[in-house]
């Protein structure tokens, strides 16, 4: 199999970037090619990943491609999650037509339309539309409760984990939401939405994109010195509800399965410097890293009180704040990927976790966590 | 209880009325063409790689992926590219008079502009044919300052 890197990064998140899609993702693309010392002609794929809703049109991609600089170009979409579509352009490059692949992500739910409302048209319409209970918030309060509840779990933990990223937010100059010294006592008393979700413990609505550029081994080492190789995918999708048992998740554990396996990984919690994950509520955390076998399951209170994902722990989770510092859809996962890449590169400044070597990036689409998919990234080329 | 099983299928009518959106565009160049059509001028901005003159120009140039600013006049003449005898409206509704819908080049640009075209009828309407702007009286700043087209003849 070929060897596939990535070789830089470059991302832009705000709550209103004061600017369209298309010159937010020219000025980005525009800077990061020149920084990568190379023009448009040296990409021989772009991998776009947006969506039609949140852009408000029908393929929403048709107006991402000249300001990417995919003019006339090869060029595919991912309509899901950034980190499915670095996947797919990791498949690109793996199946050796193509060595250099651009990923680009991007949303605007901070300035252009209100994400919650757009996320209760993935519900089914002939069924929970109808009954009208749903949307998103509510569905992620009916999943935390489920997992409390299993599991023994108190809303402060929530709280301890939505405190813990807004501190590490506040250290990365990528993310908007960070809260220096905040406290969990500041996120119990933040507006309930549907108890037990508060509005601390929700991603923050999110203009942004984020770009990646991946390239086979002899690219990758022509464009830089510090290539971090892809060394294990996986991407699994369940039925959003009702045929499953929300408060775990089985496509997570699987698909982190999957990316171990392909990156010769036994153990995890071990082998992983530190993860990245889109925890678009602070109660998905815990089920995702519990999925992803680095912590027992059920067990969000003790990490939450021995301080076990902090930035400084053995298991760093989302040091750069996570999904609760900046989320854009579509590019949040990607900027799981890139923060991954910033700190295996060691360019994470005040979130730089000590000796990262290797480290997985987690992302999702869709209500109750429907669908994830992981990356493994490491600075050994193995 | 008797209940015959079987696949069914069934109609459910649910609106699809997603949201309002606050969507946003690049200001400059439409700016620049609507500004200069209160004085009944046309402005487009040219790429000074390429030399394509935009108009409404965008702030970057889609194919040679730099910058651009150069403002350029652009004649309210033309060439037609390429037209349709339009018998309905765009959401298929029947109109009451047929309509020449014509893609057209102005002078000094290489965009293409969909304008209506009149007096002129549509079995002597051809591709190549040059017209003309036809302004409104008090033009106010806005891209319906251009009325219609009509062939020039001399
Ligand atoms: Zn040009």
């Amino acid at each position: 199999m070929r060897k596939v890197a990535i070789v830089g990064q470059k991302q832009i998140n705000a709550a209103d970037v004061g600017k369209s899609r298309e010159r937010m993702l020219f000025e980005l693309c525009r800077d990061f090619y020149k920084e990568m010392g190379i023009t448009r002609h040296d990409i021989d794929t772009f991998v776009l990943c947006s969506n039609d809703f949140y852009s408000g049109h029908t393929i929403s991609n048709v107006f991402e491609d000249c300001p990417v600089g995919a003019y006339m170009k090869d060029e595919t979409k991912v309509e899901a999650d950034g980190v499915m579509a670095a996947t797919y352009a990791f498949i690109r490059i793996l199946s050796g037509l193509y060595d250099t692949a651009v990923v680009v992500a991007s949303s605007q739910g901070g300035s252009v339309m209100r994400p919650y409302l757009q996320m209760d048209y993935s519900l089914n319409p002939t069924y929970d539309r109808q009954v009208d209970l749903l949307n998103e918030v509510n569905a992620a309060a009916l999943q935390a409760r489920a997992y409390m509840d299993e599991f023994g779990v108190s809303e402060e933990v929530l709280d301890k984990i939505a405190a813990r990223n807004l501190r590490n937010a506040a250290r990365n100059p990528y993310a908007f939401n960070g809260k220096t010294d905040v406290t969990p006592a500041d996120v119990a008393n933040s507006d309930v939405l549907y108890e037990p979700i508060k509005a601390m413990h929700c991603y923050p609505f999110t203009d942004g994109a984020c770009v990646l550029l991946l390239a086979a081994e002899d690219r990758a080492k022509e464009l830089t010195d510090a290539p971090v190789w892809i060394k294990g995918v996986g991407d699994l999708l369940e039925t959003y509800y009702p045929e499953r048992d929300v408060s775990r998740s089985k496509s997570v554990k699987s698909s982190a399965e999957r990316a171990y396996k392909m990156a010769g990984i036994s153990d995890p919690a071990s082998e992983l410097d530190l993860v990245e994950v889109s925890a678009k509520f602070s109660y998905q955390e815990p089920i995702i890293c519990e999925a992803l076998g680095l912590f027992p399951e059920g067990s969000a209170g003790d990490v939450a009180d021995r301080g076990l994902a902090d930035m400084d722990s053995a298991m760093p989770v989302s040091p750069s704040g996570g999904a609760l510092g900046a989320y854009a859809f579509c590019a949040g996962g990607l900027v799981r990927i890139a923060e991954c890449y910033r700190q295996l590169t060691g360019g994470a400044g005040d979130t730089q976790v000590a000796d990262a070597h290797t480290a997985l990036a987690h992302g999702q689409d869709g209500l109750f966590l429907q669908h994830n998919a992981v990356m493994v990234v490491s600075t050994e080329e193995g | 209880m008797t209940f015959e099983m079987g696949p069914e299928t069934r109609q459910v009518e649910a609106m699809w009325d997603v949201s309002t959106y606050n969507y946003r565009m690049d200001g400059t160049g439409i700016r620049l063409l609507t500004e200069g059509m209160k004085e009944k001028k046309l402005r487009g901005i040219r790429c000074g790689e390429c030399g394509m003159v935009y108009m409404p120009g965008p702030s970057y140039c889609r194919k040679c992926f730099v910058d651009i600013d150069e403002v350029v006049e652009v004649k309210d003449t033309g060439t037609v590219m390429s037209y349709c005898v339009t018998m309905a409206d765009v959401r298929g509704n029947p109109i009451e008079e047929f309509r020449i819908s014509a893609m057209i080049q102005f002078d000094g640009a290489d965009t293409w502009f969909v304008g209506t075209v009149t007096g002129v009828e549509w079995q002597d309407f051809k591709v190549g044919m040059r017209v003309k702007a036809v302004w409104v009286d008090e033009p106010a700043g806005s891209l319906s300052d251009i009325d219609r087209f009509e062939v020039i003849t001399d």
